[in-house]
């Protein structure tokens, strides 16, 4: 089972940008026009207001730890040879939330309430680029 | 406080664990049966039939949309509906609250909910990628190698850090769950634990080991409800339905804003209010686990442990037999086995039997009323009932 590829992102109409712009390494993130508020993940009505006028801003893709776990063992297909792998839940300086995974050789480290920082990982077919995340290092190893 | 309007007058439950010989039919006809003989009716007094999804095979799912239980148990032209209903998980606690929304509309009489999959047949990674797809986003979280072992040690996580609750608190649930489980011969796992056993077994996804982790279970279970008025004259032991409340806090966990607590204060707020009932008034506690992260939750949420924290009332034994407030009395989906969303159904069929005083070894004395809470995919939505021996 583990020669079984890992799971791609398909994008969607109204995501295509976000996987575009972390194509080029950057990282954006939705907005509502008529209600001027961060979306995360992108969606095709604004949850907010339903409005339909949604646009991609810039962001500094950086962040907090707000919950975070270390795969020792027992992954889904395709994700053996990446353990052990870290998973957190990020919140983002923008108030949005989302899942990534932390990188580096100090990811095992990675704690609730350490900031991180975006960074682009190419993943199996080197098509597709995943937002990924890193500790930053002074602030993050100061508590 | 709501009008009281159903009853739970039946109960039917097979072993859980590996049974690679019995076939989800055979499971589901044998609980049916029992159910409604329990309730001291035939099958066609059963008007609607309300089968749980099943997720291990797709064609036995089919079946079960498809009325195969109505024409295998001898309800057809008398049954009015056969329909699926499914909220992973909460689907024990969403099912009885439609069906006791049926029965207050007039719609129905008596209603046989009814789940029988067999998901601890399936070989262990194919097991481990389903559960990968249940509430967890295919473009927004499938491709960082999430699985349902890496939610439950996200949420405990959380609530390790916002509590302060430490490992071995974390582990006493296990070892409360497995000393009931081992007065439970339905049960999968019966042999003593110890949390040395738990804190020492191989670590999965930090801070979760192998002993916090259920295992997938074959199994079944149903039940009969009834209205409330009818319900004395059916059996000597109904169980009132008092109170539901529920909240829906994400499908993707990422999107939950307050892991630690999901929503069970504001279900159980409901739940207690639609009741007339409140904590004090509860003795005993019929808790969704799967994860040991997640009784906690409810109980916290639901005020349940005297004004301690959840985690140093389980392991000081409140929880365990003796305790003041016996809880999960079937093992739970920790040691009575995962049986899909049956581990739902399986803790509310036990709940309603310990009000029915049928509990045998593991009977509780001097209950009145109990809680059942329930919870989906990825700990989706938080419901509580409240259930009673009192109509009133
Ligand atoms: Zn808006």
């Amino acid at each position: 089972m583990s020669t079984q590829p890992r799971p791609l992102p398909q994008p969607s109409p109204w995501s295509a940008p976000y996987w575009e712009a972390a194509r080029q390494r950057r990282f954006v993130i939705q907005a509502c026009r008529a209600c001027d508020r961060p979306i995360m993940y992108p969606r095709k009505f604004c949850p907010h207001c339903l409005g339909d006028d949604l646009e991609f801003r810039p962001s500094a893709g950086t962040g907090e730890i707000y919950t975070v776990t270390t795969q020792v063992a027992g992954p889904p297909s395709g994700f053996a040879d990446a353990l052990p792998y870290v998973i957190a839940v990020i919140r983002l300086d923008e108030g949005v939330q989302l899942m990534s995974n932390i990188v580096g050789d100090d990811r095992e480290r990675a704690r609730i309430g350490d900031r991180v920082r975006v960074d682009f990982e190419t993943a199996g077919d080197g098509e597709t680029v995943l937002p990924v995340f890193r500790l930053a290092r002074a602030e993050g190893r100061a508590r | 406080m709501k009008r009281v309007t159903s009853a739970v007058v039946g109960i039917g439950e097979v072993p859980s664990g590996k049974f690679p010989d019995r076939s989800e039919l055979d499971a589901a006809l044998t609980v049916c049966r029992e159910a409604i003989l329990d309730a001291g009716l035939g099958p066609r007094d059963i008007d609607v039939v309300l089968p749980v999804g099943a997720l291990a095979s797709s064609h036995w799912n089919v079946d079960l949309v498809f009325s195969r239980l109505t024409e295998e148990l001898g309800m057809l032209r008398s049954a009015k509906m056969n329909c699926q209903v499914m909220a992973g998980g909460a689907t024990s606690s969403s099912a009885l609250a439609v069906a006791d929304a049926l029965i207050a509309s007039g719609q129905a009489r008596r209603v046989l909910v009814v789940h029988s999959d067999a998901v601890g047949s399936l070989p262990k990674q194919r097991g481990i990628d389903l559960f990968a797809t249940t509430g967890v986003s295919e473009e927004w979280e499938a491709p960082y190698g999430h699985n349902m072992n890496a939610v439950g040690a996200l949420a405990t996580a959380r609530y390790m850090h916002e509590t302060g609750t430490t490992e071995e608190e974390l582990a006493s649930v296990c070892v409360s769950l497995r000393k009931w489980a081992a007065l439970n011969p339905n049960a999968m796992y019966r042999t003593p634990l110890t949390i040395e056993e738990v804190l020492g077994s191989k670590m999965i996804a930090t801070p979760l080991r192998s002993r916090h982790c259920n295992m997938l279970a074959d199994g079944a279970a149903a039940f009969v409800v009834a209205p409330a008025k009818d319900a004395p004259s059916l059996t000597k032991t109904p169980v009132y339905v008092r109170g539901h409340g529920s909240l829906v806090t994400h499908y993707s966990m990422s999107q939950d804003t307050d892991l630690a607590r999901l929503g069970f204060v504001e279900a159980g707020r409901a739940a207690y209010a639609e009741s007339g009932l409140g904590a004090g008034d509860i003795q005993l506690a019929a808790i969704y686990d799967a994860y040991p992260v997640w009784p906690l939750i409810a109980l916290d949420g639901l005020g349940l442990c005297a004004g301690e924290r959840a985690g140093a009332f389980v392991a000081a034994g409140e929880t365990s037999p003796g305790g003041s407030l016996p809880m999960t009395t079937n093992g739970g989906m920790l040691s009575m086995g995962h049986t899909g969303v049956g581990g739902g159904i399986a803790v509310l069929v036990e709940g309603v039997r310990q009000l029915m005083g049928k509990a045998g070894p593991r009977q509780v004395e001097n209950l009145v009323n109990a809680v059942e809470t329930a919870s989906g995919g990825t700990w989706m939505d938080s419901h509580v009932t409240v259930l009673s021996r009192e109509a009133a």
